[in-house]
């Protein structure tokens, strides 16, 4: 038999079959956003799920058609899991819905809290359509306020908003990347905390002593423009959210943890010389932080972190002369590394004894010293080794940089 | 058989490397995770050492005795009786595993790509597709092994790029996982993974020349252990050890995870093409020897017309079990089990019945 | 071996009809032979020689040389003072024949047959002239780098050609005839100490294995003595370059040639020798191999864009990104078609097109191009018949296909690419990748001539492993194994 009568019968095939899965692009709805709420009557293992759907036809040139309609359709059902959800959302939209582009799971904080978020998420991931790239998003007010307030301005697409949006923002380190997959890994690997991003369309009372980064979602001065905010961090515990970690603590967890990366952190300090003024700098780190556990049976065991950095000084408004004078320059170095440290151990005080667990992905740097998985979880880390060991922070400060100007003008000179 | 001239060491080193290193992207690891969790990479590299011993003794045999294959060899030594009755059982083994593993593909594809398929559908075009390659001869199979082998390695080598960044070594400890013994102990018992090198000596003559087939064999064993172990260390290191268990494909969850860049997020099926004809090559391989193996025991010259007939009996037959879960955790972990000890024998088996009956002495 | 061949011939052998002694008989037959009086240029010239001799000449007047007559043939046999016709007749060559079979066909391939008083054998003077075109460019094959000659409708002149580039004594042009009624001479060359005899044997006897009336051409000859007539895949190489050939024939290969083609059919092939072309070798190193790189590359795209599209869209939609994702679903949401429906009107059209294009005068040639693209690209879109992106895919797909310059290749890859859109709508990537899967092994599994089709790459052979990429210019030192030439080395 020659191949050229396979093909025929392939077909013949074609022209004969239904053929099972096929379906055309434009039959389908492409979801960008999935919100996951409680419902409204409390009832158990019942939620509302918000679907965000983009619509195709605005921000493409070709069509001439649709420009007046929205750049998306949210709408929300209520189900118990989200892939049945998709069938009751058949009512309201034309389409059939799928998932596999949506790039955020928002979750309501209320349901983060009461702990049903697990049993959401770990149904989905049975199919494939949840992938294991989305981000976990922990909104301070309903998933659906969240969807349906969220209305940007300049990427009017939402796809583009939340990949520009996230990216960006998990670069500067105030938001963690907190994808379905490290979920999964943290909560079932039952030691450490998973952080989610934290986020808001609402404003809540502005925090009027905050710097760049000492706020949480919702509590940025923001003056115009889409009220949505991306700010710090939803601690979670066993698949229950049961904190919430501003921008800066965030940042020092992501700093802490060698899994992550992170790009680019600016940020400022208190002028060791001139109090009141602070001093812009740039936070780089090249090296991995060395966590160093030794681990005792029945004895706290003693972690030691180094945190290698660089500093590359970009604004001082007080126009202390730190370039040329190295005397200023030592008490900068001291200052700002103190600073960190400070708040470094305040973050880590707070793990052991508030939370006690670490956000920092710590646990696997411990496995080492067990052969097999039972010894290691007799031992124990969530509730023996991290809350009772003795956590020894380093920073230290590598390289300082000024920038490409060697000293600032003097103002009073200039003023004269 | 026609044109003994044509394939060279190349060719089986990429059949062999193809037919077994194609189990990184089907159940084997998430059997093997059941039991090591962590540790199953270990698993590994302890079925092959487990089965190299009776691998390499069956090698050492055919170039003593030079140009017997598998099946000739056995019913030279062992008397045309009982060769033909260990011939038959080497058959047996061999089709049921293809009907289980080939379910398993299946099932893997219908499941990850086409879920509103039919499973006998997905089933009949597979093996349509396996039927008609090896119909073209092992000569025209062992080429185009040859032909695709590159590109298939260079995208999993591409994966292995992508992935390394997500992976967090760390998470290979504890070291020994659930405990040494049980992973020894489990892994000998899955060495039958590795129990195509075995079947693949039916090919043993050929080959332009007979040192070909050990370079190539062996060759290609090296990189088949060298490949799997380290993608079975990615996974492992890639889940934690509670999620690995959790995890049916893991090779799928990976190309479903990694993405290149922001603008293309969502690739597996690039990889899924690739795994797709490494896996039609492993098939049509199984076909062909299976099909081989019973040609040479029942002296059919003219073994070509067995194809289709066993193709039909693999379609029939694989679809008996229920749901994939049943034929992954039930018949196929008993199955490796069972026919391991088969394996590990039937060597020494042969080696000292020739040493009795003073063979090597002429 | 000569006794093979003739086996067809054997019969009228038999019945072989004698010349008369008589001059005036045999002349009245050649006459009654060639219908003389009603075929206008069959020329019959008595002449009355300076020794007092008849002679008849017989000769057809549009495939000789006249002059050469003139000067040859009338004017020796009216100055010269020899007896003998053979020391009279001064051209290069002169053939005696003793039976009227022998007469007509010398006289069909273009000689003077002169008949003589009381002789029972005629001379053959060749005198032949037929027309043919002068050596021109190469139309189909062009290169920017390289020879520009290509061959022409005469096996001569192209002899002329080929031997201009190989000086060697080695280098044998054997003629086979073929045909039974009107009987044409095929030109098999080779270079005798590198050609496999084996092959050689193979070819002779297909050749003579033809029992057809007529085998006017080459183009012809291919589906004579191609094993396989339904394959999809060719194996003779065609071409129209000189230089080319020449260098096929250094590497042990052999080219077949004929009057009435101005191409020459070259054997054993390769999935390569169609791949390459005459320019990637006169590139430099470099350059070359870039061409070659983009070459395959248009190859995969032409052979899959269309499918993997229609694969993608219908079943693996997660597969595209976003952005693109949208831009094609808006564009879709107002087509009234499926997307293979689509796709496969856009091929159908360009193939449309291709045809018409081929096929039109060529004062009209341009205005085909410009209606073409009008309708395909800019109404279709703008009347919602298709969708922007498949007008790229097709275009793409169909300018892709042009790089592969072999005429024979392009037609396979072209069916082939329906073959796989049909296979894509099928099952997606599933059904494609089995289908090219099968598509493959069945290259890996042609043979032309003995040799492996996809051979050097699998199954190996020693050579200089010119598949994709070449090497540099010194380091090819092998001939291909594949054809198993006598001489291996090139140095």
């Amino acid at each position: 038999m020659r191949p050229v009568f396979f093909f025929l019968a392939v077909g013949l095939l074609f022209l004969l079959s239904g053929c099972y899965d096929r379906i055309e692009l434009e039959e389908q709805s492409y979801v960008i956003g999935i919100g996951i709420d409680k419902a409204d009557n409390d009832e158990k293992g019942l939620f509302k799920i918000t679907f965000q759907i983009a619509n195709p036809e605005v921000g493409s040139s070709i069509s001439s058609g649709g420009s007046d309609e929205d750049p998306q359709q949210t709408i929300t059902v209520e189900g118990s899991d989200f892939i049945t959800a998709t069938n009751t959302a058949n009512s309201i939209v034309t389409k059939e819905i799928v998932l596999d582009h949506t790039k955020v799971l928002v979750i309501s904080e209320e349901l983060a809290r009461s702990g049903d978020f697990l049993r959401v998420v770990q149904s989905a991931s049975r199919t494939t359509q949840l992938r294991r790239g989305v981000q976990i998003v922990v909104s301070r007010e309903d998933a659906s306020d969240f969807l349906n307030n969220n209305k940007p301005t300049l990427e009017t697409r939402p796809h583009k908003y939340y990949q520009f949006m996230l990216n960006r923002a998990t670069e500067t380190g105030i938001i963690p990347d907190a994808d379905v997959h490290r979920f999964f890994q943290i909560t079932e690997g039952d030691a450490d905390l998973f952080l989610a991003i934290y986020a808001t369309t609402e404003k809540i009372e502005e925090k009027s002593q905050g710097y760049e980064d000492q706020y949480i979602a919702g509590q940025i001065p923001q003056i115009g423009s889409n009220a949505t905010q991306f700010m710090g961090s939803a601690v979670f515990k066993e698949g229950k959210m049961i904190d919430v970690l501003t921008g800066q603590e965030t940042r020092l967890c992501l700093i802490f943890d060698n899994t992550i990366d992170m790009d680019d952190l600016l940020a400022t300090y208190p002028d060791p010389i001139k109090k009141g003024y602070r001093i812009a700098a740039s936070f780089i780190k090249k090296e991995k932080t060395k966590v160093d556990i030794d681990y005792k049976k029945n004895q706290p065991s003693k972690i030691t972190v180094t945190v290698p950095f660089s500093l590359e000084i970009l604004a001082i408004p007080s126009l202390v002369d730190y370039a040329e004078n190295s005397e200023n320059q030592k008490i900068l170095r001291k200052t700002i590394t103190d600073d960190i440290n400070k708040r470094a151990e305040q973050l880590v005080k707070k793990a052991q004894q508030e939370y006690r667990s670490d956000p920092f992905y710590w646990s696997i740097y411990v496995r080492k010293y067990f052969r097999t998985i039972k010894e290691y979880e007799k031992a124990d880390w969530n509730h023996d080794i991290f809350p009772n060991a003795d956590v020894k922070l380093d920073f230290q400060l590598t390289q300082i940089e000024f920038g490409k100007m060697l000293n600032d003008s003097d103002l009073d000179a200039v003023r004269d | 058989m026609q044109g003994k001239e044509r394939l060279t060491a190349k060719e089986l080193f990429a059949i062999t490397v193809l037919m077994i290193a194609v189990k990184i992207g089907d159940t084997t690891p998430s059997l093997l995770a059941q039991h090591g969790k962590n540790a199953f990479w270990l698993m590994a590299p302890i079925a092959f050492f487990t089965i190299l011993p009776s691998y390499l003794l069956l090698m050492h045999l055919l170039k003593k005795y030079k140009d017997k294959n598998l099946v000739e060899l056995i019913e030279h030594i062992l008397g045309k009786r009982a060769g033909k009755l260990v011939g038959l059982a080497l058959f047996l083994i061999t089709f049921f595993s293809m009907t289980i593993d080939t379910r398993n593909y299946v099932e893997e594809i219908k499941l990850l790509y086409f879920p509103e398929a039919t499973t006998s559908l997905v089933f009949i075009i597979f093996m349509g597709v396996c039927f008609f390659g090896a119909k073209k001869g092992f000569e025209t199979i062992g080429s185009t092994a040859w032909v695709l082998f590159p590109y298939i390695k260079i995208t999993f080598i591409l994966l292995v790029i992508l992935i390394l960044e997500e992976v967090v070594w760390q998470r290979v400890f504890p070291i020994w996982g659930t405990g040494l013994g049980q992973i020894v102990m489990e892994g000998m018992k899955k060495s039958s993974i590795f129990s195509q090198l075995i079947i693949l000596t039916m090919a043993y003559t050929s080959l332009r020349k007979t040192s070909m087939f050990h370079k190539g064999a062996l060759f290609g064993a090296l990189i088949v252990i060298v490949e799997i172990t380290f993608f079975f260390l990615l996974y492992c290191t890639m889940f934690d050890y509670n999620s690995i268990e959790k995890v049916a494909f893991p090779f799928h969850e990976i190309t479903q995870y990694v993405n290149i860049g922001s603008f293309f997020t969502n690739i597996e099926t690039f990889f899924m093409i690739f795994w797709l004809l490494a896996a039609f090559i492993r098939f049509i391989l199984y076909l062909y020897f299976t099909a081989w193996i019973f040609g040479a025991v029942f002296n059919i010259k003219e073994f070509e017309p067995l194809l289709l007939p066993f193709g039909y009996f693999v379609v029939i037959l694989g679809l008996m079990p229920k749901n994939a879960i049943q034929n992954e955790l039930l018949f196929r972990e008993n199955y490796l089990d069972m026919i391991t000890p088969f394996f590990l024998i039937l060597p020494f088996l042969l080696w000292t019945t020739a040493k009795l009956r003073g063979e090597f002495k002429k | 071996m000569f006794g093979l061949f003739k086996r067809g011939n054997s019969s009228k052998e038999e019945s072989k009809r004698p010349l008369y002694k008589d001059l005036k008989k045999n002349t009245e037959e050649v006459k009654k032979l060639f219908s003389h009086g009603v075929n206008s240029d069959f020329v019959y010239r008595k002449v009355t020689s300076n020794t007092n001799k008849e002679v008849s000449i017989f000769f057809y007047a549009s495939i000789v040389n006249s002059q050469k007559i003139y000067d040859g043939i009338i004017k020796p046999l009216f100055e010269s003072e020899k007896e003998n016709l053979r020391s009279v007749i001064i051209l290069e060559d002169l053939a005696e024949s003793y039976d009227f079979d022998q007469v007509e066909s010398d006289i069909n391939s273009g000689k003077a047959v002169i008949f003589e008083e009381n002789s029972d054998r005629a001379y053959a003077v060749d005198v032949a002239e037929f027309q043919h075109r002068a050596v021109e460019k190469p139309e189909n094959e062009s290169v920017v780098k390289g020879p520009q000659e290509a061959f022409t409708e005469s096996v001569s002149v192209n002899l002329s050609l080929i031997r201009k580039k190989i000086h060697d004594k080695q280098l044998i042009a054997e003629t086979v005839e073929i045909g039974e009624r009107a009987k044409q001479a095929v030109t098999v060359m080779y270079v005798s100490d590198l050609v496999n005899q084996d092959t050689l044997k193979n070819v002779r006897e297909r050749l003579n294995s033809i029992s057809v009336d007529n085998v006017r051409n080459i183009e012809i000859l291919e589906q004579h003595i191609e094993e396989r007539p339904y394959s999809i895949i060719p194996t003779l190489l065609y071409t129209e370059r000189s230089d080319r050939a020449a260098s096929f024939l250094e590497e042990g290969f052999i080219v077949l040639m004929m009057n009435n083609s101005s191409a020459c059919l070259i054997l054993p092939v390769t999935f390569w020798s169609f791949f390459h072309t005459p320019e990637d070798r006169y590139l430099r190193f470099l350059f070359g191999n870039f061409s070659r790189i983009i070459r395959f590359l248009a190859l995969i795209i032409t052979l899959f864009i269309s499918a993997v599209y229609v694969a993608i869209t219908n079943y693996h939609s997660e597969m595209i990104p976003p952005d693109l994702l949208l831009a094609i679903t808006s564009a879709r949401e107002r087509v009234p078609f499926p997307g293979v429906f689509e796709v496969l009107l856009m091929e159908i059209s360009f193939e449309l097109i291709r045809e018409a294009g081929l096929r039109i005068p060529n004062p009209l040639g341009p205005t085909i191009g410009i209606v073409g693209a009008l309708i395909l690209g800019q109404a279709a879109v703008e009347a919602n018949i298709v969708s922007p992106i498949i007008v790229i895919i097709v275009a793409l797909s169909g300018l892709s296909s042009f790089a592969m310059a072999n005429i024979s290749l392009n037609y396979t890859i072209r069916i082939t690419r329906f073959i796989f859109i049909m296979a894509a709508s099928f099952f997606g990537m599933f059904s494609l990748m089995g289908a090219f899967l099968l598509w493959l092994m069945y290259l890996a599994s042609l043979k032309s001539f003995g040799t492996p089709f996809l051979a050097p790459l699998s199954p190996r052979y020693p050579s200089a492993r010119d598949t994709i990429f070449r090497k540099t210019a010194i380091k090819e030192m092998l001939r291909p194994g594949f054809v198993k030439p006598q001489d291996m080395k090139k140095k």
